[in-house]
């Protein structure tokens, strides 16, 4: 990766070869220039960390709708979520897609890089159409899915064909399967851009890991899990931090646009609760209470990710 | 041989991928040519025709004339005022030697921490109370202040492999400091600023959420990314129109990544590597 070459040190590796400067530039350096990065600062201070204070304010005050009169709440919101069975199917839903959509994205897409990273027959075509779902928006991948799994898609249409017109569904409608969909989209799309990221990582490792490993006659798949995937142990926890973030955030874009949540509650996320409550439901407090949890969550997450990752060390 | 038999697997696994992959975009992409007929008939064959009548369809009746015109003004002005702000941010950073601007890059670099998504409601509540609710302004605003974490920190790393000697010897020659930045820094961080602009060009075409609550329906300012999913419902189920649309809106993001492919694939590739 020439990219990762050109920018050499990460943010905290000074280049050895900065001369000691005189006390007379330091001090000019300082004047000059910190100045400059107050307003990227202000701005990132007003349009980012405010509103992410806010949610905390909020999710204490009880705010029924937007013209409605705002009183103190405390913790009123929290036993009113907690009380709440809507907020306990969110949760399960969410750990449910956690739980299948990263490892089977990480993994799969893990596998994957390392083969393109080998350069086979057709690693370029490859490399090129892995990418493509990093390309293309919620909202056209949304569209997309819709076209596959409406009740007269290329799905139905298929098994019809097949003979199997028994198993057809209407798969974003139907309870059992909804949620299954809205994960199938997130691994489907996922795992190719993933990869993508894998492979450019894989092909910075050096080339005289993989003929050691050969020479010890090391099986591939030896090769793969033994070998180069403690080398990228760090990178990989990073994709999978924000594949964690991407898939527990952003769910509420994909619950709004194929299934809103139903039917009843059976593909509501937390993240689509926080939307629903918000602008839906009216019910301000409540929402950003779940907000909270939802910061919570994420946070613990990225802990905890982090810690599994970094065990051998 | 190194791709021997026990390479089989490993081939099959990838291409069987790669054909879950394409087939839904191939199928967008014929149905965009057909009727709703020919799709449920014949799924996977070649189009009979190239009738444009599906595209004007859809152009038509989600109106993504001037939504494609929005979230290119969205777009080219939220990149131009990112890079406003955090070219100088990071020239700052990259030369400051004291402790405040340490404290000023650790900042920044817990921005990646922050999840966009989460703080939605707040920051509708913000558009509402600067008066900027159902404004392309807010965005072309807001958006940069999303992209600030990456962008300062990438670029943070291009300037500070620049040789002090440069501007050692422009200060020689009487620059001031914006001078240095802009006749020294800036040119030489080229690589960087393309970087940068890739992936934002990514994110603020693609943005939908946001743009949803805070621009709102209305068919003269809406983005293409609002637009598209109306056409879900205004067409009810004729699919040649729905995947017509699709198709129209991916079209500037598919030119630019194949063009720039490879300088795309680095700049999310860097863009992920540096969180």
């Amino acid at each position: 990766m020439t990219m990762l070459s050109s920018a050499p040190g990460g943010a905290s590796v000074r280049g050895p070869v900065t001369p000691p400067p005189s006390a007379l530039t330091t001090k000019r350096r300082t004047q000059g220039g910190v100045i400059l990065a107050v307003p990227a600062l202000v701005w990132y201070l007003v349009f980012m960390v405010g509103p992410l204070v806010a949610i905390f304010v909020i999710a204490a005050l009880h705010w029924p709708g937007m013209l409605q009169p705002v009183s103190f709440a405390g913790t009123g919101n929290i036993s009113a979520v907690l009380d709440d069975p809507v907020f306990w199917d969110a949760v399960r839903n969410t750990a449910v897609q956690l739980a299948v959509a990263v490892p089977l994205m990480i993994i799969g897409a893990y596998m994957l890089g390392y083969y393109v990273a080998q350069k086979p027959p057709g690693h370029r075509v490859l490399r090129y159409l892995l990418f493509i779902p990093g390309l293309i928006s919620t909202p056209a991948k949304a569209m997309v899915f819709y076209a596959v799994l409406s009740p007269d898609g290329l799905l139905n249409g298929a098994l019809d064909k097949a003979g199997l017109g028994s198993l057809t569904d209407a798969w974003l409608a139907s309870p059992s399967t909804a949620l299954g969909s809205l994960i199938l989209l997130d691994v489907w799309s996922g795992i190719g851009f993933t990869a993508v990221l894998f492979a450019a990582r894989l092909g910075s490792v050096p080339d005289e890991i993989g003929e050691a490993a050969q020479l010890d006659g090391a099986g591939h798949w030896r090769a793969m899990w033994r070998i180069h995937f403690p080398v990228i142990r760090d990178f990989v926890g990073v994709v999978t931090m924000l594949q964690f973030l991407w898939t527990l955030f952003g769910s509420a874009q994909n619950v709004l646009l194929l299934t809103q949540g139903g039917p009843g509650s059976s593909s509501t996320t937390l993240s689509f609760l926080v939307y629903q409550k918000a602008f839906i439901a009216a019910d301000l407090g409540y929402s950003q209470t779940v907000g909270v949890a939802l910061f919570l969550v994420g946070l613990a997450g990225l802990l905890t990710i982090r810690r599994v990752f970094r065990q051998n060390y | 041989m190194k791709f021997g038999r026990s390479w089989l697997p490993a081939h099959i696994f990838a291409w069987l991928y790669m054909v879950l992959l394409v087939v839904p975009l191939y199928y967008l992409l014929v149905s965009a040519f057909k009727t709703n007929d020919q799709i449920f008939g014949s799924p996977f064959s070649l189009p009979t025709s190239l009738s444009t009548a599906n595209f004007t369809e859809s152009f038509s009746s989600a109106h993504l004339g001037p939504a494609i015109l929005n979230s290119m003004l969205v777009t080219v002005l939220a990149l131009a005022l990112t890079l406003v702000l955090a070219i100088p941010a990071a020239f700052a950073i990259a030369r400051a030697e004291g402790r405040l601007g340490a404290l000023v890059e650790r900042v920044f670099s817990l921005g990646f921490l922050i999840p966009t998504f989460a703080a939605l409601f707040p920051t509708f509540l913000l558009a509402a109370a600067t008066g900027l609710f159902h404004t392309r302004a807010f965005m072309v605003l807001f958006l940069p202040a999303t992209a600030m974490p990456l962008s300062v920190v990438i670029l943070v790393q291009f300037m500070r492999t620049i040789p002090r000697e440069m501007e050692e010897a422009a200060r020689m020659d009487g620059a001031s400091t914006f001078a240095v930045l802009r006749h020294v820094y800036t040119p030489m961080c080229m690589p960087g600023i393309a970087t940068i602009l890739l992936l934002n060009f990514l994110t603020f075409w693609n943005e939908y959420l946001y743009s949803l609550v805070i621009i709102g329906p209305d068919p003269d300012l809406r983005t293409v990314q609002v637009a598209l999913p109306t056409l879900k419902s205004l067409t009810g189920t004729d699919y040649g129109i729905l995947t017509a649309g699709t198709v129209l809106t991916l079209v500037p993001v598919w030119v630019v990544y194949t063009v720039l492919q490879k300088r795309m694939q680095q700049a999310l590739v860097s863009g992920a590597v540096k969180m």
